[in-house]
């Protein structure tokens, strides 16, 4: 049971400090996940070379897969590192902050752009305003409900925007998750009386029309959201919004 | 609130998008259908065929707003979607993001073989109007060299993927496909019509060896 697992760590001491590298070594132990072997290294943060060094800074919270904090490139790829297992990966298992958000410590990024694109797009339900918006508990088909509920599972993890060709932090784009978001909020029984509202905000400099439809996206997403069927329909409902903004319509 | 046209970004982008296909990629088509008849000799081909379009009236206006301005606007503004992106094939090599690679390095592909092409026959033949006269001669000489012959067959097949596969990509921008499956029959519809495009193209350039 000697044996042991290798960790290249990309480390980076502040926001602004140049990034060097680190390997660290923890014993395996059945069922191990990445976040349980960056414990082990916080416990005893000596690299391989015996040097003493500051413990590895990372974000982690709900430990299954539902917060999106622990998300950092695991083997070059974006990977929630609290449900990836350690057996699965190819060693030396090489941990790096996510490439797209600007770096605060070691593996900790500052993701709060993603929180300011779900403000552009109007990503929120209005259910007040001078008057009551709908009256009594709107029904939905368990039909509705269930393809909603796919794109409700998204935890801004930032794994759909690591992996696109079109997002960057000095691209204006705001990525796959911001507009899955439109997508769900527009089929909300209540959140459909601003559908046009979002629409127009999809409809700018850095919205819908800057997908490039590479599709990464989609086969990075940790939640399996079928994000470029979001840009699909989002793709339907924009071109008719605008052919009703050219021509006209009561709507 | 008229947001999305007050926006010219959403427009031009859509406007891209349309004149890629329609008039740009119509012309393709036809200038491919056009040209595979050269099988038919040298006589029918400069007297039928490229008789036929140049007794068209209004033939210049035509050139100039079916053709010429929907190009420039299409690959102008396509150079100023190159800079909203960057390539990442190397961490994610799928192939959904090598056509969008494919996508980009093509549009720059066939934009610096449509500046040679147009200049070895169209410009060419304001001064030189033998050019015009024996059209067929002309696209003799050129594709009787091996290298031009090679750069010709680079230039349709680019030509000719960055066509359809745009016709992919613009089915989902424009919300024709929407699933993962209507995407997957879309591709292999797309995929079809590139081999067929490119058949027609070659069996042209074929026709004007001796």
């Amino acid at each position: 049971m000697s044996e042991k697992i290798q960790f290249r760590i990309r480390r980076q001491d502040t926001p602004y400090s140049p990034a060097y590298w680190q390997t660290f070594q923890v014993p395996f132990r059945e069922g191990l996940n990445v976040v349980s072997a960056l414990m082990m290294i916080r416990q005893n943060p000596l690299t391989t070379d015996g040097m003493k060094v500051d413990p590895v800074a990372w974000e982690f919270n709900c430990m299954e897969e539902v917060c999106g904090a622990c998300t950092m490139l695991i083997n070059h790829r974006p990977m929630p590192a609290c449900s990836t297992l350690v057996d699965t990966l190819q060693q030396p298992i090489t941990l790096e902050p996510l490439s797209k958000f600007p770096v605060i410590r070691d593996l900790m990024v500052d993701r709060s752009r993603m929180f300011a694109d779900l403000k552009r797009v109007r990503a929120w339900i209005e259910i007040d305003g001078a008057w009551d918006i709908h009256q009594g508990a709107p029904r939905i088909s368990p039909e509705h409900w269930r393809d909603n509920y796919l794109y409700s599972r998204c935890m801004s993890c930032g794994s759909c925007l690591e992996a696109c060709p079109q997002y960057g932090q000095m691209l204006p784009f705001v990525g796959a998750a911001a507009l899955a978001a439109v997508r769900l909020m527009n089929n909300h029984p209540t959140g459909k009386y601003h559908r046009k509202q979002r629409l127009h905000a999809i409809m700018v400099e850095g919205g819908l029309s800057d997908c490039g439809n590479a599709q990464n996206c989609v086969q990075v997403c940790p939640k399996e959201i079928p994000l470029t069927t979001a840009i699909g329909e989002l793709g339907r409902e924009t071109t008719v919004q605008m052919l009703k903004d050219l021509f006209g319509s009561a709507d | 609130m008229k947001a999305s046209i007050h926006d010219t970004h959403f427009v031009f982008r859509r406007l891209h998008s349309l004149l890629g296909l329609l008039p740009v990629g119509g012309f393709l088509i036809f200038h491919l259908w056009e040209n595979s008849q050269s099988r038919f000799g040298q006589t029918h081909y400069n007297d039928q065929v490229v008789g036929w379009l140049q007794q068209l009236n209004y033939l210049t206006l035509l050139e100039i707003f079916l053709i010429a301005l929907p190009l420039l606007f299409h690959a102008l503004y396509g150079l100023v979607i190159l800079y909203n992106g960057k390539s990442n094939l190397s961490v994610y090599p799928w192939q959904g993001n090598l056509r969008y690679t494919l996508q980009r390095f093509s549009g720059i592909a066939v934009l610096l073989f449509l500046l040679l092409h147009v200049g070895w026959t169209r410009i060419w033949a304001i001064w030189e109007p033998a050019i015009k006269a024996d059209l067929f001669a002309h696209m003799q000489g050129l594709l009787i060299q091996p290298s031009v012959f090679l750069l010709y067959l680079t230039g349709l097949l680019v030509s000719v993927f960055h066509l359809t596969n745009g016709l992919w990509s613009m089915a989902i921008s424009w919300g024709v496909t929407t699933s993962p499956r209507a995407q997957s029959i879309c591709l292999g519809i797309c995929a079809f019509l590139a081999v067929l495009l490119s058949a027609m193209g070659v069996h042209g350039m074929l026709g004007f060896l001796p």
